[in-house]
């Protein structure tokens, strides 16, 4: 398996569990988390695609929803003060991300000379 | 935050204390994209001159068709463009092939319809969908040579031809490995690049052994610098490279 297969056995992966948080999750469990879904359903298949890329979160905020955990105050406490890291942080991966790609770009060959290995008229078997 | 802090709302005029802070940032932001967009553009080889050639309009030439196995039609009644002999690689419209079209008329005389891609010394010509772009043309098709001009080992590039032909730009490298991939897939005639011109030709079509189709491992190495070995020949003007799939191999840094 090559670094391409990996990347899509992981994808695979990781969106059919998502497929069976979104069919669980958008069927039962909505309307027990959110009572403004109750009786609601066509907006919820357009809830598929962000469930199947971020179903941990789903399943986090359903369990912290459903235990009655939630502290909502805290979701409208911003924490500024951290701003400031990311803001810094997401040039600074750009810039090694670009340099990172540019370093293990291959360069065009363009020294190595076409080499004949058999006569002309001669193919391999 | 105190009542003195200037604060942009993007519906209010511009606090004071702020304008010069955002015309200096907009100015410098402008300018640092302007400054990253020539730096990397510097570093990128410019695509040699290729492309459709619409301005040609729709040619019809006819000619033998070849199955080496992509479809090539060596030229036997051209017209002011294409001249007898030539011989042109054939593709369908969009990233598709046209082999089950040409394939029954394999080793046989067809008059075909298109628009011709151009890059260096190969040309591709684009056929209309269905009867419009291929039909079988009368008369008996004389037998035509194949030059074997051996074993080779070359260094270069698989790319797909259309792309590589002009469709798109530049149309190989890395950042082209999925569009290429696609294009192989539907069977668009694959294209060795290769570092220096080999008997005159930089460009060749590039084949399984013994006429079979691009093996599937050579699918993970489009895009990328490779080496590789296999038996060279000429058919019309242009050349055919069966690859050894053993020998093949990404060149190293």
């Amino acid at each position: 398996m090559n670094e391409a297969e990996l990347i899509l056995f992981a994808a695979k992966i990781w969106c059919g569990i998502g497929a069976l948080v979104a069919v669980v999750f958008l069927t039962f469990g909505i309307d027990r988390i959110d009572e403004d879904a109750d009786g609601a359903y066509v907006f919820r298949p357009l809830l598929v695609p962000g469930v199947l890329l971020i179903w941990p979160m789903v399943l986090w905020r359903w369990y912290i929803l459903a235990d009655g955990k939630d502290e909502w105050s805290h979701r409208y406490r911003p924490k500024r003060h951290n701003h400031v890291w990311f803001a810094l942080l997401m040039p600074v991966a750009i810039v090694i991300i670009i340099g990172a790609a540019f370093s293990v770009r291959q360069t065009w060959p363009g020294d190595i000379a076409p080499e004949p290995l058999s006569a002309p008229a001669e193919v391999s078997e | 935050m105190s009542e003195k802090t200037p604060f942009f709302v993007g519906y209010l005029p511009v606090p004071q204390g702020l304008r010069r802070f955002l015309l200096v940032a907009v100015l410098g932001v402008i300018a640092l994209f302007g400054v990253v967009g020539l730096v990397i553009g510097s570093t990128q080889d410019a695509p040699e001159q290729s492309g459709f050639r619409f301005d040609y309009g729709r040619q019809t030439v006819t000619g033998v068709i070849e199955m080496t196995p992509y479809p090539i039609l060596r030229v036997t009644e051209g017209n002011d463009l294409i001249m007898p002999g030539k011989t042109l690689m054939l593709a369908g419209q969009g990233k598709n092939g046209i082999d089950a079209r040409t394939g029954p008329m394999a080793g046989g005389l067809a008059t075909v319809t298109g628009i011709v891609l151009q890059r260096g010394t190969i040309d591709m010509l684009q056929l209309l969908p269905g009867q419009r772009g291929i039909k079988v043309a009368e008369g008996e098709a004389q037998p035509i040579e194949t030059e074997a001009l051996g074993r080779w080992k070359l260094a270069g590039e698989i790319c797909d031809g259309k792309c590589l032909n002009g469709a798109m730009r530049p149309g190989r490298g890395l950042a082209h490995k999925a569009c290429a991939s696609l294009c192989l897939l539907n069977e668009v005639p694959p294209v060795f690049v290769s570092t220096q011109p080999v008997e005159g030709r930089e460009f060749m079509l590039i084949t399984g052994p013994d006429g079979t189709p691009l093996p599937d491992m050579a699918y993970d190495f489009i895009g990328q610098f490779v080496s590789l070995e296999g038996d060279l020949e000429r058919r019309g003007d242009i050349l055919v490279l069966r690859m050894d799939a053993a020998t093949l191999e990404v060149i190293p840094q």
